[in-house]
């Protein structure tokens, strides 16, 4: 942790407080043009210093955005959940972030590169809720919850520059959050804890590993994201997905290319770009 | 070109005496360059030769270069092989002493057992699969003679393609019970998940490293025989270990397996 600067303590409040407010519905709308427009931006954290709570209130306030222009919630997805990941990224901690109508790709089909910055995908695997979920639950309570289970690729595309960013800048930009495909949903009553699974660039392998990469089990993932959106007061709902993080490290993706991920016991899912 | 016999003699020698002495060597491999890959392996030859007529037992056969990662990093773009004799097996979750061990670093991957011999040329996958009798969840212990893991395919190859001991999971799995190609592997230490991968990352699948071995081993004169060990190669990066570790692979379908090292 970097050390903390010396606080005027007269007025720490109101100078928090000022610099809250005038930052945070900016930035969101500076990190909502940047993926509208697909043009990324400098960091924020090089301008300001945002803590991570209002890192997370940008992230809202963003989302807010793309509801207001029709986009539903349909979940969250959860970030930095692989030992992968946390090496590529050099951070710990985990992150989440929201999912909305206007992230959904459909299985096998076509996504538009020109609509990304610089988008990278992960395999990964989603929960399908049949009931609300949120607070301190076991892994056992978590999976009564859960529907069913699928294969699945995440489009991530941080809206700042060469990728880069603090652990603040990217739960502001929604856990770099883009676009997300499943495959065919499974009953969740098999082990799930170490499927393998390849991600194939057209037809060739790019990454193989297995589901265990996701905190050791991918049901913790769920576990820390119905705590996580209880603390932020919006609980998991029945039909929601959650995106339970990367297995493997993040594959750029190119033009004109297939991308298909296989996962034992689960099948496969698929989209291509279109340069 | 080749090199002279007695080079020959002299480098595998010098490996013995690493063995033997715990102390590591410098690189061979421009001593072994004009000879390329066949002096390398003659060199391994050497020290088989040695092994046996001095009551060691071969056991099996160990498959290292199997993955795209290991095989770019090397310049090459076969796998190789190396002797496995039965002093080198460990039991399932027993201490190893660290004098046992070179610079260790371990890899989960499958052992297949065969049921039959598998030597007759022009071997396919169908007569691999028909000759496996079981298969096991398995730990490589891999070592290097050479200074620092120094090494380039000249070095591995004659250095008995870095081998060092082996640990074999209990529980026999018929071939049928396992997705060969995306099974999941997991190795963790102490809880902590520190190696991923599945079949696909072992030549695409572990069948089909343990075809190229068969038919190599036939080429060479010196084909697989029923009750023979083949560990197929790596399902995901290789991990150094430390004193004390405790080292659990889990592959998906075949269980798990342990390796207990010493302080």
């Amino acid at each position: 942790m970097a050390a903390k600067k010396p606080v005027n303590k007269k007025k720490p409040a109101a100078k928090a407080a000022a610099k809250r407010v005038v930052n945070i519905n900016v930035i969101a709308k500076s990190l909502d043009d940047a993926a509208r427009e697909a043009k990324a931006i400098a960091q924020i954290s090089g301008a300001v210093e945002l803590t991570l709570d209002q890192a997370y209130q940008v992230q809202k306030q963003m989302i807010a955005l793309r509801l207001k222009r029709g986009e539903r919630r349909v979940g969250i997805k959860m970030g930095f959940t692989s030992r992968a990941k946390i090496v590529q990224m050099g951070i710990s901690d985990m992150i989440w972030g929201r999912l909305t109508t206007g992230m959904i790709v459909e299985e096998g089909g076509p996504i538009d590169f020109s609509r990304y910055v610089h988008p990278r995908v992960e395999p990964e695997i989603a929960f399908l809720l049949k009931r609300p979920l949120f607070g301190l639950v076991t892994p056992m309570q978590a999976m009564e919850a859960v529907e069913a289970i699928a294969p699945a690729l995440e489009i991530i595309d941080s809206r700042y520059d060469n990728f880069k960013f603090s652990l603040a800048d990217v739960v502001a930009d929604n856990a770099s959050s883009s676009g997300f495909v499943t495959g065919p949903w499974v009953k969740p009553d098999i082990d799930f804890s170490n499927l393998g699974l390849v991600l194939n660039f057209d037809g060739k392998p790019v990454q193989i590993g297995s589901t265990a990469a996701i905190m050791g089990h991918p049901v913790r993932s769920l576990v820390a994201a119905a705590r996580f959106a209880a603390e932020a007061g919006e609980p998991l709902q029945t039909g929601w997905i959650i995106m339970a993080g990367g297995a493997t490290a993040a594959e750029a993706l190119s033009p004109n290319q297939h991308v298909e991920m296989e996962m034992e016991k689960m099948g496969r899912v698929s989209f291509s770009t279109r340069g | 070109m080749t090199i002279p016999s007695g080079n020959i003699e002299e480098l595998a020698a010098r490996l013995r005496s690493a063995t033997e002495t715990g102390k590591a060597i410098a690189p061979i491999r421009d001593e072994l360059a004009d000879g390329g890959v066949p002096a390398a392996y003659a060199v391994q030859q050497a020290n088989t030769d040695y092994y046996l007529a001095h009551g060691r037992r071969l056991s099996g056969r160990k498959i290292g270069l199997t993955s795209k990662a290991v095989q770019k990093q090397l310049g090459v773009d076969s796998p190789d092989f190396g002797m496995l004799f039965a002093d080198m097996e460990v039991p399932d979750g027993e201490e190893i002493a660290l004098s046992r061990l070179m610079q260790p670093k371990v890899e989960g991957e499958i052992t297949l057992v065969l049921g039959h011999d598998l030597t007759h040329e022009q071997l396919t996958l169908t007569d691999v699969m028909s000759a496996v009798a079981y298969a096991l969840p398995s730990i490589e212990i891999v070592g290097s003679r050479i200074e620092n893991w120094n090494i380039r395919l000249l070095d591995t190859v004659a250095d008995n393609a870095s081998s060092g001991l082996y640990v074999l999971g209990g529980r026999p799995v018929k071939l049928e019970e396992v997705d060969w190609r995306l099974c999941g592997m997991v190795m963790e230490r102490r809880g902590e998940q520190v190696s991923f991968g599945a079949g696909a990352a072992c030549l695409g699948n572990p069948l089909n490293a343990a075809l190229w071995l068969a038919r190599t081993m036939v080429d060479v004169g010196a084909p697989l025989k029923a009750g023979d060990a083949i560990m197929t190669g790596a399902l995901g990066p290789m991990v150094a270990v430390e004193p004390g570790d405790v080292m659990e692979v889990r592959i998906n379908g075949l269980g798990s397996v342990r390796a207990v090292f010493g302080r």
